[in-house]
């Protein structure tokens, strides 16, 4: 019963933790935020491919 | 930070850069409710780039950065939006997400450069992006995929520069710039080789103008010539209204069918066809009942969020995936239950407005920032005013000669080219009768400088506004090209008219002139 109740309140923990991570994300805009500095690098990566441009 | 529906200061989240400070606190319930949507946003975003596939794509095709960007999308579509209103907003725009993630996922596995599945690309038919998908209502095993849709359509939408790297390439190979930026932004993709390569044959149409037989031709030319992947010009006539064409548009049809069926193996399911033909109808109920309810004091689906809805319902779904009518009636649960409450979407309702015209595709939430900032309400727009006919949906002898003629009329009324195709009688004349059913005072007139069919008619336009009464506030705009002119010079054209016709203050001040020339 006590590993029981153990494994509960660490599962609720977990929980706790995931939300308060996700939650900060999701409300300082965290995700836009990483998503806004990654995209220049994918544009210098697109720039060096190779590409059979033609009309 | 406040509960109550315009008590924020929403231009204040505004930054110099791509993204917003940081996103909205809505009181309790309805913060968790869109925290729990954008969970499941990352969840869609999640499943999708999990696939090897899919990140090989990322890496391959430069358009696939602009959807980085779609948890911002929903935030730019839900601004200020509390309770029911936003419930429905989430309901449309995460179905919509869903369904574009499922698109990309089925065009990188066909994709000769990325999945290479054979046996599904057998499976496929490309269709153009501003295309009816009717013709694939009877095709249960094949699937109708839209390539420009992700490549050039989303994109703009996700991102407002996402089409210039593209514009500029077919300007480069002498595309004139001053057609369409829609279909040169395709012709683009075609031209720079960032275009997936799959199908057993295309249906290309000329459903929406000039611009894009423009696109289709550089296109098909790659496609036929270079893939090997034949394509069928569906040809839809212009002056639909007229019954001595529509012969010829059911003809246009059985000739569509009869190629996907030569070219795929697949014989037409006409079971399969009514089912379809039964959601369609009931979406377009639905629709009904929605602008039934702007014509009233209290609209409940209305704006951007509607625009987009039934152009991704009617035109790309077009009753193919029964998870839009799931949607569709909890839209309408939602609706009818803030309409019994006599609910509004914003703090002041000022003024009713039907918006004309084809919307300037980088700043499609423009119609948030009208309500959010002036207190205009976008009752309704020329993108969501499609046909609302019901078709035949009983499997009978007559009904499948009927049916031609029905897939024929979605054809001809496809979004957009039922009010720019068809003479003044259905771009100018019915604009007044919409203002006098919905009580319109004032008619928001997008102005796209390309689109010259809608340019024709400008000098008529403000003749017959001023013989009824009715405010016209003009805004010009380049579709996908904000380098032409910008969101704030969007923004101004109807601050200046506010101002100077209407003597009035904004609502919310903070969004009058606002950072975002560098936002997504």
């Amino acid at each position: 019963m006590c590993k029981v109740k153990k494994l509960l309140v660490k599962l609720l923990l977990v929980l706790l933790a995931l939300f308060a991570v996700t939650f900060t994300v999701y409300f300082f805009n965290l995700d836009m935020k990483l998503t806004a500095a990654i995209e220049p690098l994918l544009q210098k990566h697109y720039d060096r491919i190779e590409r059979d441009t033609h009309i | 930070m406040a509960k109550a529906i315009g008590a924020d200061r929403l231009g204040d989240f505004y930054t110099n850069g791509k993204v917003r400070k940081r996103r909205e606190w809505r009181g309790l319930a309805d913060t968790m409710y869109d925290y729990s949507r954008w969970l499941f946003i990352m969840l869609t975003l999640g499943k999708f780039i999990i696939k090897p596939r899919n990140v090989k794509a990322m890496f391959r095709y430069r358009w696939m950065a602009n959807y980085l960007a779609v948890p911002m999308m929903v935030d730019r579509h839900t601004q200020g939006l509390r309770q029911e209103y936003l419930r429905i907003a989430h309901i449309e725009q995460d179905l919509v997400v869903e369904d574009v993630a499922k698109l990309l996922d089925s065009l990188f596995r066909g994709d000769r450069r990325i999945g290479n599945d054979k046996e599904f690309s057998k499976k496929v038919v490309l269709v153009d992006e501003n295309e009816m998908t009717a013709v694939m209502m009877g095709f249960p095993t094949l699937k109708g995929l839209s390539r420009e849709t992700v490549s050039s359509y989303i994109p703009v939408l996700l991102n407002q520069k996402a089409a210039c790297h593209y514009i500029d390439v077919a300007q480069e190979f002498g595309l004139a710039g001053d057609v369409c930026p829609m279909p040169e932004m395709e012709a683009g993709v075609s031209i720079d080789d960032d275009a997936p390569v799959l199908g057993a044959c295309a249906i290309q149409c000329n459903t929406t103008c000039d611009g894009s037989l423009l696109g289709n031709g550089v296109i098909s030319k790659r496609l036929e010539l270079e893939d090997g992947i034949p394509c069928f010009q569906l040809a839809a006539p212009l002056r639909h209204r007229e019954d001595d064409v529509q012969e010829y548009a059911a003809q246009e049809i059985r000739n569509a069918i009869a190629f996907i069926e030569k070219h795929t193996g697949e014989k037409w399911d006409w079971k399969y066809y009514f089912e379809c033909a039964k959601r369609v109808n009931f979406s377009t109920a639905q629709r009904l009942s929605w602008l039934e309810m702007s014509k009233t004091d209290y609209p409940q689906v209305f704006g951007s969020n509607l625009a987009l809805y039934t152009e991704t319902n009617y035109m790309a779904i077009c009753g193919k995936v029964p998870a839009f009518v799931k949607a569709d009636k909890k839209i309408s649960a939602l609706a009818e239950r803030a309409f019994r409450a006599k609910k509004r979407a914003a703090r002041e309702y000022r003024h009713r407005a039907i918006v004309w015209g084809v919307q300037s595709h980088f700043y499609m939430d423009f119609l948030v920032w009208l309500l959010n900032c002036w207190g205009i309400v976008p009752l309704t727009d020329m993108l969501s005013m499609v046909s609302t006919k019901v078709i035949a949906e009983e499997d009978t002898p007559e009904n499948r000669e009927q049916a031609y003629y029905d897939m024929a009329w979605l054809t001809e009324n496809m979004i957009m080219r039922n009010r720019t195709h068809g003479g003044y009688k259905v771009l100018l004349d019915e604009l007044w009768e919409f203002c006098e059913q919905f009580n319109a005072d004032m008619v928001i007139l997008w102005e796209h400088m390309s689109c010259k069919a809608l340019d024709g008619l400008h000098g008529q336009f403000e003749e017959m506004s001023r013989a009824r009464g009715i405010h016209l506030v003009w805004v010009g705009h380049d579709l996908f090209d904000p380098r032409v002119i910008s969101r704030q010079g969007v923004r101004d054209q109807v601050n200046n008219y506010m101002r100077t016709v209407f003597r009035e203050e904004p609502i919310d001040p903070s969004l009058e002139i606002l950072p975002d020339e560098d936002s997504w």
